[in-house]
């Protein structure tokens, strides 16, 4: 890993616990992490199948996650099985907010910033029946996740390209995913190549624009629901801050739940910012289950 | 432009594949320009909506079923369905045309091995391959 870029992690040290085994886990290789898509086969069968092929495969907990932890091929997607959309590869740590917005049968759920599509598939997977709404600003990427959706055989989604920030989508909905643009720290150990790290203006208009989909999110949400609020990254102005600013000036109230990945709760304090709800939050670090990052919130509007 | 509920278009795929009704009657078809989407979900009135469901037929002479939805239906089936071993299967997944008489009709076909849809056939004598290049076996995989 480029020194450079592990340097600039350190501007963290303080409110990430146990820095240092944070700091040696980016510099490790990220496992790969897959889910089984359930709508076209069974757990068990396709772990089989796979394990057959030369592949090692570690259910994690109960959930319908698997670490790889031997492929006999370059890439793990590169199977007849993949192909045939039996299975997803996706990080444990990215499974989470799908986990916490726990879509349940009949539902309509908006996901605002879908592509390339892992949470939007994971919400189909899970609740079954429902219709989701995917949206995405950007064209090639609402190309991939078409792809996803075809390669899985998910037929309950609705995709638009609107900007999040401003788009009208109708109705309101049950429950909104907000997996906001972000500046993706936490992906770092994926694609080290491609992280690019960003400066303290970066980070603020990061903020900016994800107070304004925030805001936009709460107007298409009905009385009653949630919007579940992540990122893949560590930066606290892109994450509490927006999340606070959505309990002050949105009306939103933010919601204790469970998450059956280690996490840590949220950062009390950043370079002056005091963060009153930090308990409500979750925080996934790579150093606590060998994963990527990822921040997640959930606020509900009464 | 606007997707058009046709729902007729589900009638095309009891007719051929023998999919029971209540398994169509799952989805809504939507038609824009010469395609046809098929939808499992409540359809929801989003201004500029870009895809609804996945593709399920394309419109010419005769509709063609896609090879997405025939993987998502295609279990159902109980007529004009190819069978193949292992070793064809793999051929065709490869893109390969395959030799041979099958006890189907002349048209367009579900290819499967065993529990496993592979996708859309053209039977004229012999079975033309169908699936999309995206789908398409390469060398490098297992």
């Amino acid at each position: 890993m480029d020194k450079q870029k592990l340097e600039y992690f350190k501007q963290y040290s303080e409110i990430i616990p146990n820095f240092d085994a944070f700091m040696e886990s980016l510099e490790k290789e990220q496992p790969y992490w897959m889910r089984v898509n359930t709508l076209k086969i069974g757990e068990e069968e396709l772990i089989e199948r796979l394990e057959n092929k030369g592949f090692k495969l570690e259910k994690y907990k109960n959930l319908n996650a698997y670490k790889i932890v031997v492929m006999p091929v370059k890439h793990p997607g590169a199977t007849v099985e993949h192909s045939l959309g039996y299975y997803y590869i996706q990080d444990l740590s990215s499974m989470a907010p799908v986990l916490v917005l726990n879509p349940q049968k009949g539902e309509k759920i908006l996901d605002m910033a879908a592509a390339p599509g892992s949470k939007t598939t994971m919400i189909a997977e899970l609740m079954r029946e429902g219709t989701i709404v995917a949206n995405d600003v950007n064209f090639n990427r609402l190309k991939s996740l078409g792809g996803n959706l075809e390669r899985l055989g998910i037929t309950n989604v609705i995709i638009t390209k609107k900007d999040a920030k401003s788009g009208n989508f109708g109705i309101k909905f049950d429950k909104i995913l907000l997996d906001a643009p972000c500046s993706g720290e936490g992906t770092i150990r994926k694609n080290p190549w491609g992280f690019r790290a960003v400066n303290d203006r970066e980070h603020k208009m990061l903020a900016r624009s994800q107070k304004i989909m925030l805001k936009n999110a709460s107007k298409h949400l009905k009385n009653g629901g949630i919007i579940v609020y992540s990122t893949c990254t560590f930066n606290p102005w892109e994450n509490e801050s927006v999340v606070e600013y959505g309990i002050e000036n949105l009306g939103l109230k933010p919601i204790h739940f469970d998450l059956p990945i280690p996490h840590l709760k949220g950062v009390e304090e950043w370079r002056g910012e005091r963060y009153e709800n930090s308990e409500y939050y979750k925080r996934i670090y790579p150093h606590l289950e060998d994963t990527g990052g990822m921040f997640i919130a959930v606020l509900k509007k009464e | 432009m606007q997707f058009l509920k046709k729902n007729d278009y589900g009638k095309y795929f009891v007719d051929r594949f023998g999919i029971p009704e209540e398994i169509i009657e799952k989805y809504t078809f939507w038609v824009r320009g010469k395609r046809v989407w098929a939808f499992s979900g409540e359809f929801i009135d989003v201004k500029d909506i870009e895809v609804l469901g996945i593709k399920a037929l394309s419109l010419g002479r005769t509709p063609k079923p896609s090879t997405a939805f025939l993987r998502v239906i295609g279990k159902y089936a109980k007529k004009n369905v190819v069978n193949l071993d292992k070793e064809k299967a793999l051929k065709f997944l490869e893109g390969e045309d395959i030799e041979g008489n099958f006890d189907v009709e002349q048209g367009y076909v579900i290819v499967k091995s065993n529990n496993d849809i592979l996708g859309c056939g053209l039977y004229k004598g012999s079975l033309i391959n169908q699936i999309p290049k995206k789908y398409r076996y390469e060398d490098t995989w297992l």
